[in-house]
């Protein structure tokens, strides 16, 4: 299954100091009560390191053990997404754009004037962690084949129950043209019982 | 000429000719110089018939080569693999059939209005007609068949060519999947990024990062950019990945719609067969009622006739009467006769 485990969305200093955290989501379900802090840690480091190495206006995707960290920095406010190797990237960077995009449009530009990390929590990005895992809802494409594929099996679906249709149809034809020619049949020979007998 | 005489159709002329003469001898012994006659019978016919058999065996022997042409391109079309690209020689050959086809389609047309032409011109008899019409439709099936290969293999080449196209990308992208596998396996191993100098750390991050051939493109920049050392080698092969991977986004952004346009004109194409046949279905239907409707006025009409008959079975006074009257009718003839 595709998943998403962290979303964080950093300021990039264009000097090459460290970077500044604004907003951080994630989802450590998948891993044990105490592992926890410490992947927290990594991914903050993680963050800071791979925010830093990315030059403004480059997409950016790194590979670590089973997860890839897709980074996309723009401008100077960076985001990045650690998902696992299945999520297609297409997606992954539509939803890092998607997400400056949103962080834009609430914060304005009060970011840039940020100088230590930022504790609160942005709620929309925990709310974009949850929509995102399934990639279909963050690439319109991908949501977009997938329906069309959807409606091509039920398609074909109908056609075959429409064949089966005309099959039924052909033999209710032969014999509905069978019973007429009996009840042809029938009427001639009442007509002739009756011919011989008006006399008497 | 001969080729093509052997392959569909035999020439009898000769023994057509030699049965003239012997009927000819047997027939009319009366006749002058019968010798002289069949020389020149054949002369005198053959200028007639030439102009339309030389142009119909023209016609064949060039409907052959094209076959011929044909069967050649199909050969390149099996033959030509991906590293054996002789696409520019396809082309060309089917060009060049395809010609062949339009100028043979031309040169049949002509040939059939001659035919005609010369038939309102001379009165030729009635089998001489037939002669000519069968060879002008046997020169026209010929061609059909041969438009209809050339069809197939066309098709064939299509498919090949996506087929090519597929595999190609399969083993480009493939390529460049390998390529970082192929290196320096301590590479791959990529250490915490909190390991004690963030100097080493990035270095080392750079390099697990690289090797693993993600969108690689950025990362040769950066790394340009930031005057790091990897062996030349590495830079070289990734350079080679760098100009697919650059625009992989865009094209599969791209690559994606294309999808989407085709799967959305196939459900139009779906969606009208469907009609086709519930159009037809719908004709079928019609067709039951029509049969049903039939058969029951029949039945109401002998369901009428029984009923009559058992009427008149059942109304016991009338048979009454009727007997009676016979009865009568018989006396009196029996009477009659008596006296």
């Amino acid at each position: 299954m595709v998943k998403i485990t962290a979303l964080v969305v950093l300021k990039c200093n264009p000097d090459g100091s460290d970077p500044i955290i604004l907003a951080n989501a994630s989802d450590l379900s998948s891993f044990g009560f105490f592992q926890r802090p410490s992947v927290k840690e990594f991914i903050v480091f993680f963050g800071r390191t791979v925010a830093k190495r990315t030059p403004p206006g480059q997409r950016q995707s790194i590979q670590h053990e089973e997860y890839k960290v897709h980074s996309y920095n723009r401008n100077g406010l960076c985001a990045l997404g650690y998902m696992d190797d299945h999520y297609p990237v297409r997606s992954a960077f539509s939803l890092l754009n998607q997400v400056l995009d949103e962080y834009q449009k609430n914060f304005g530009d009060s970011w840039k004037t940020v100088q230590a990390d930022n504790a609160q929590q942005w709620p929309y990005l925990s709310e974009a962690l949850t929509k995102f895992q399934d990639p279909a809802e963050a690439d319109k494409l991908l949501r977009i084949q997938r329906e069309l594929d959807e409606t091509k099996i039920i398609l074909h679906k109908t056609i075959d129950s429409v064949l089966a249709r005309g099959e039924k149809l052909d033999s209710l034809v032969e014999k509905s043209s069978d019973l007429s020619a009996a009840s042809q049949m029938f009427y001639k020979q009442a007509k002739k019982t009756n011919q011989c007998c008006t006399i008497l | 000429m001969a080729a093509v005489a052997t392959s569909s159709f035999r020439d009898r002329t000769s023994e057509f000719v030699s049965l003239s003469n012997t009927l000819r001898r047997i027939g009319g012994n009366t006749l002058p110089s019968p010798q002289s006659q069949p020389s020149n019978d054949p002369s005198s016919v053959t200028p007639d018939r030439s102009e339309f058999n030389k142009n119909a065996s023209r016609i064949g022997l060039r409907i052959h080569q094209t076959s011929q042409k044909i069967d050649r391109l199909s050969n390149l079309t099996k033959r030509s693999s991906i590293f054996d690209d002789r696409s520019k020689e396809n082309e060309e050959l089917s060009a060049l059939i395809k010609n062949d086809i339009t100028s043979l389609n031309m040169a049949i047309s002509d040939l059939q209005t001659l035919q005609n032409m010369e038939i309102v011109e001379r009165n030729y008899s009635g089998d001489r007609v037939v002669h000519l019409t069968a060879v002008c439709d046997d020169l026209k099936s010929r061609l059909m068949n041969v438009t209809k290969q050339f069809q197939d293999v066309l098709t064939a080449r299509t498919k090949n060519i996506k087929a090519h196209e597929n595999r190609k990308q399969l083993f480009s992208t493939a390529i460049s999947r390998e390529h970082p596998l192929k290196k320096p396996p301590n590479s791959v191993t990529e250490p915490p990024p909190w390991s004690t100098s963030s100097d080493t750390s990035g270095g080392n991050l750079q390099s697990g990062s690289s090797g693993n051939g993600v969108p690689a493109g950025n990362q040769l920049r950066r790394r340009m950019a930031t005057d790091m050392n990897p062996s030349s080698q590495f830079e070289v092969s990734m350079l080679q990945q760098v100009v697919p991977r650059q625009e992989s986004i865009s094209q599969g952004r791209a690559a994606a719609l294309q999808n989407v346009e085709s799967t959305i004109s196939e459900l139009g194409g779906i969606f009208t067969h469907l009609a086709t046949m519930v159009a037809e279905q719908g004709e079928l239907a019609i067709r039951i009622d029509d049969d049903m409707e039939e058969s029951l006025s029949n039945v109401e009409g002998a369901r009428s006739a029984l009923l009559k008959y058992f009427n008149k079975m059942s109304s016991n006074r009338w048979l009454m009467i009727k007997m009676f009257l016979i009865l009568i009718l018989f006396l009196a003839v029996f009477i009659f006769f008596v006296l």
